[in-house]
């Protein structure tokens, strides 16, 4: 049991003396690292461990998994408290809660500006783990988007792959009006509580909920505003798509062939290949915001990085399996493209076997090509300390809005709670 | 009584209950005093400082927080009464001992509160999505006529929580009543209907008087629990990992102080703040209900 | 001799008790049934039992350090149990031959104390621990639950039922207060317990808030936290999570089954 492991310890070092404290400090090189998914980003981790782990024995590199919002609790529990006993060295973050912890709980992560070179990956993933010119994270998955959608179905309502190539998203509600009418089945699974859709559109035209100041920037942002509207607009065209709530039900959707599309992140790959519709699928890049200055066809949702912790009693060894593997080992990013359908964010990665293989399940496409193509053009942006917060604010609002309500009205109520939150 | 034996009865007494205050003590003083100081701070995470009054002022211009106060109370005034009712019916009921099945029927109708939270959220996620196996069955005999969205129309999704709620807790609060009329006397039952009182008489002037110690126990603790209600709203109208859906029509006071800790970022003063507002609803709550039942 | 109202209401009771059985029992078939079918059966809304429980119980061991975590499970519950009972069942006890004013004072403030979100109180509480070296130990987890308010006064209550003309005798026998709460109180107040124990068991095996904050490594998991880990996947496999569920849902169904009987025997028990 425990406790009494922990008391024979103690006295046992204590009898020892100091010596062989600092003897066993010195041979302890263990690793733990937080993640929460034990299919995705865990096997992918111990993927990297068992390679890293041939070349040195004397690291001891442990996984441990949690759910996702309760490894954000945990951590945020003990920096919040300042009790580092029993954190791990390394640890997952998702990229959306990445400034939040090096800004709130400056001095907690290593900087790695000078041991990593960044330039071999994603702009954008960098610079949302930059503050003050130092850079804290590794990039692991990316979270760059697409546009899925069922070739059989689209060309029942007399579609081609053409038609999708840069198009606004009032055109994709017009082409979701038109499959629905000629095949009854809607274009989308919308889960109307998820505010996903709104953070997509604003980063694919460079903004966010807040400025480069960290303040909120909400009111007066155009961009906010057109993707507000736009996705307020696709809410309020019923037929475009079948309500869903919860993440079972929504991935339930294209998954039973209820639906035409789905458009998300690249980790949903893995998902939309399990279900047994190979040669029906097709990737095209994500509509663009009509009338938007800078609005692209490229975004991002989701996707995680890597962090070593101050704290941490091995962090040379921790930061020195980092570099080796996930800034080094291309074959092992093409193992778990392969395996995990983790798509990286190291730029050299693209050059191996797998990235460049064409996917029979995609008709033959080059999705892996075409999705790195892509991620190379995300704009960067801020996501800021509050982004939580944010989500929360328009959550609150958009039944009102899809029920007929003032864009302004909400815009201003989001901005007062978001405002009252931050302070 | 005499006054030795009195004292010896109240060492005792000390005796018995001080393991149970010893580790109070030690594991909730701190942490409450704790939590009372903080709540005159202001700051987030541990950069904080006197703030006075001032959580108390935002909590009077927080939205947010209103509306989680309102939700909170719409649930506790409709489901601790419905909860508590029938969990008392169903308990007298089974408690005749003509009836048939009364094993099968306590186990099934008990079973619900041992079920863990994960099973439980996930479970219900999925027999209420919308084309889910509930939505089917009401379409199927004709009690609606398109399906309804209960994790996406506020209305509802308050509904589903109380649903949800109700399912898990009756059969444990009827499980306190159960044991509780087996030590009512059966010769009191036997006396009163050979004099010829009706049953509903038998239940309001021997069964309700006889268990009100019980019932108020459970209502003070159903409405200590309501009030604290967080894991229903946490995982089953929660979307992308946030709770309190849709549009924070089931956010509670408890989901909330949650969101200012460990989701947001933290700010320990103002979720203090909220939480002894609970505490103070509590007692006043609890000292209606103690007058209440002592007038009776 | 029954007057046709009787029997009609009574008709009536039954078919509401038959009813709130079944929507009571529901979920536990549509657990069952999902872990017989595949994750995509089970999103598509398949009411039937499958052919994959096999498949989807050898993933379940092969993923998950099966023995480990319900050993956790087990004895942080079994230990949690024991303590909490000892230590709840005292207090009541005590509080209801303690008669002085101060008795009702400690008892509303106990009253306050329950009322207090256990949220607010994790924040301090794991700083307490974590300075004490508790954090990823078994005591650390229990510790908190033991002296759990909520039985203390659900033992007060029922001990206000506690036969006094038993306990009077006693004294006048010159037994003691313990021997009186060892031989007389517990075998009497014996259906109390079993309902505590069920109670206190499924409290312990289902906690979820507090472990989390103080498990560190897998080896220290239990199986409630190693289900919510299984249930937040990307891609969630819900044939494998239905399979998790129906059997991190058994121990606490057969703690249930195993002490109704009691329960019973409790019930036919006199306590006159």
């Amino acid at each position: 049991m425990k406790p009494f492991a922990f008391t024979w310890r103690t006295s046992l070092l204590a009898a020892a003396g100091i010596q062989l404290l600092t003897a066993t400090m010195a041979l302890a090189t263990d690793v733990t690292v937080w993640c929460w998914d034990p299919n995705f980003n865990g096997a992918s981790m111990n993927e990297a461990i068992s390679r890293y782990s041939a070349g040195h024995p004397d690291v001891k590199i442990k996984v441990v998994d949690f759910a996702k919002a309760d490894l954000e609790q945990k951590l945020q529990t003990q920096l919040a408290s300042g009790q580092t006993e029993g954190l791990p060295d390394i640890v997952l973050i998702e990229d959306y809660g990445a400034k939040k912890y090096l800004l709130s709980f400056p001095g907690a992560f290593v900087p790695m500006t000078g041991l990593i070179d960044y330039s071999k990956f994603a702009p954008y993933k960098v610079e949302l783990a930059t503050v003050d010119g130092k850079t804290y994270s590794l990039p692991f998955d990316s979270g760059v988007t697409g546009l899925f959608y069922r070739t059989d179905l689209l060309e029942q309502a007399g579609y081609k792959a053409a038609d999708l190539q840069d198009i606004t998203w009032d055109q994709l509600i017009d082409i979701g009006k038109k499959v629905a009418e000629k095949t009854g089945k809607p274009m989308f699974g919308i889960d109307q509580n998820d505010a996903g859709a709104v953070r997509i559109m604003m980063q694919s035209a460079g903004s966010w909920y807040f400025k480069d100041d960290g303040k909120a920037n909400i009111k007066d942002n155009p961009v906010f505003k057109a993707s507000l509207a736009t996705w307020v607009k696709m809410l309020q065209t019923k037929e475009l798509y079948k309500p869903v709530s919860g993440w079972g039900d929504y991935t339930g959707a294209f998954n039973k062939g209820d639906v035409a599309a789905v458009f998300t992140g690249v980790w949903m790959t893995g998902t939309i290949k399990a279900n047994g519709m190979s040669g029906k699928w097709a990737v095209a890049p994500i509509p663009k915001l009509a009338g938007v200055d800078g609005a692209t066809h490229y975004s991002n949702l989701g996707g995680s990085s890597w962090y070593v912790l101050s704290s941490s009693k091995s962090k040379d060894a921790a930061l020195d399996f980092l570099k080796t593997e996930w800034a080094g080992d291309v074959d092992m990013y093409q193992k778990i493209l392969v395996g995990q359908g983790a798509f990286s964010s190291y730029l050299p990665a693209r050059d191996g076997e797998a990235y460049s293989a064409k996917d029979d399940y995609f008709g033959g496409q080059g999705v892996w090509a075409s999705f790195s193509d892509w991620q190379a053009k995300i704009p960067g942006v801020n996501y800021g300390v509050y982004t939580n917060e944010a989500d929360a604010a328009v959550a609150a609002q958009l039944p009102g809005l899809v029920a007929g309500g003032s864009i302004d009205d909400a815009i201003t109520a989001i901005d007062a709670q978001l405002e009252q939150q931050m302070q | 009584m005499s006054n030795a034996e009195s004292r010896r009865g109240n060492l005792a007494g000390w005796a018995f209950i001080a393991p149970a205050m010893v580790l109070l003590g030690l594991f909730m003083v701190y942490p409450i005093f704790w939590s009372l100081w903080m709540s005159f701070q202001t700051g987030k995470g541990l950069n904080f400082k006197f703030g006075g009054l001032a959580n108390i002022i935002r909590l009077t211009k927080d939205p947010v927080f209103q509306h989680a106060l309102s939700n909170t109370m719409i649930f506790l005034v409709v489901q601790v009464p419905v909860m508590i009712v029938m969990a008392l019916l169903f308990a007298v009921a089974l408690n005749n001992p003509a009836l048939k099945g009364r094993a099968i029927l306590r186990t099934a109708i008990f079973l619900p509160c041992v079920t863990s939270l994960v099973a439980y959220s996930v479970l219900f996620k999925s027999m209420f999505a919308v084309d889910g196996v509930v939505n089917h069955t009401l379409m199927a005999l004709h009690v609606i006529s398109a399906p309804i969205g209960w994790m996406v129309e506020p209305f509802w999704a308050k509904v589903l929580i109380i649903l949800a709620i109700t399912w898990r807790w009756t059969g444990y609060n009827m499980v306190f009543y159960l044991a509780a009329l087996q030590n009512i006397d059966p010769s009191m039952y036997e006396a009163a209907r050979i004099d010829g009182v009706p049953a509903w008489a038998r239940f309001t002037r021997i069964t309700i008087p006889m268990l009100r110690p019980v019932i108020l126990f459970t209502t003070v603790l159903s409405t200590i629990g309501t009030l604290q209600l967080f894991d229903e709203v946490n995982t089953i109208t929660a979307s992308a990992g946030n709770g309190g859906m849709p549009a924070d029509s089931t956010l509670t006071l408890s989901l909330y102080i949650y969101n200012l800790l460990f989701k947001f970022v933290p700010n320990y003063g103002y979720a203090a703040t909220v939480s002894w507002l609970i505490v103070l609803i509590v007692a006043v709550l609890s000292w209606i209900q103690f007058q209440v039942a002592k007038e009776r | 001799m029954k007057n046709p109202l009787a029997l009609i209401g009574s008709l009536l009771a039954q078919a509401a008790l038959w009813i709130a059985a079944f929507i009571s029992v529901f979920p536990f078939y549509w657990m069952i049934v999902g872990a017989t079918n595949t994750a995509n059966d089970i999103t598509s809304g398949k009411a039937s039992f499958g052919t994959h429980l096999v498949e989807n119980t050898t993933k379940f061991f092969t993923t998950i350090d099966a023995p480990r975590v319900f050993g956790n499970s087990f004895l942080v519950s079994i230990l949690g149990t024991i303590l909490t009972l000892a230590v709840t069942s005292l207090a009541g006890y005590g509080f209801e031959i303690f008669r002085s004013r101060t008795r009702d004072q400690i008892f509303a403030g106990l009253l306050l104390l329950l009322s207090i979100p256990f949220a607010a109180l994790i924040v301090p509480l794991f700083m307490m621990f974590s300075r004490a070296g508790l954090m990823n130990t078994y005591a650390g987890i229990m510790l908190p639950g033991i002296a759990a308010i909520f039985m203390i006064f659900y033992f007060r209550q029922n001990t206000k039922s506690f036969p006094h003309e038993l306990r009077d005798a006693a004294l006048l026998d010159g037994l003691k207060e313990w021997q009186i709460f060892l031989y007389i109180y517990i075998p009497v107040m014996r259906s109390t317990y079993a309902a505590a124990m069920i109670i206190v068991f499924m409290t312990s095996w289902n906690a979820y808030l507090w472990p989390l904050m103080v498990v560190q490594t897998n080896e220290m998991k239990t199986i409630t936290l190693q289900l919510a880990s299984l249930a937040s996947a990307y891609t969630p496999d819900y044939g494998l999570i239905m399979i998790a569920n129906v059997l991190a849902t058994l121990p606490t169904v057969l703690v249930f089954f195993l002490l109704q009987r009691r329960f019973v025997e409790g019930m036919l028990g006199s306590v006159k």
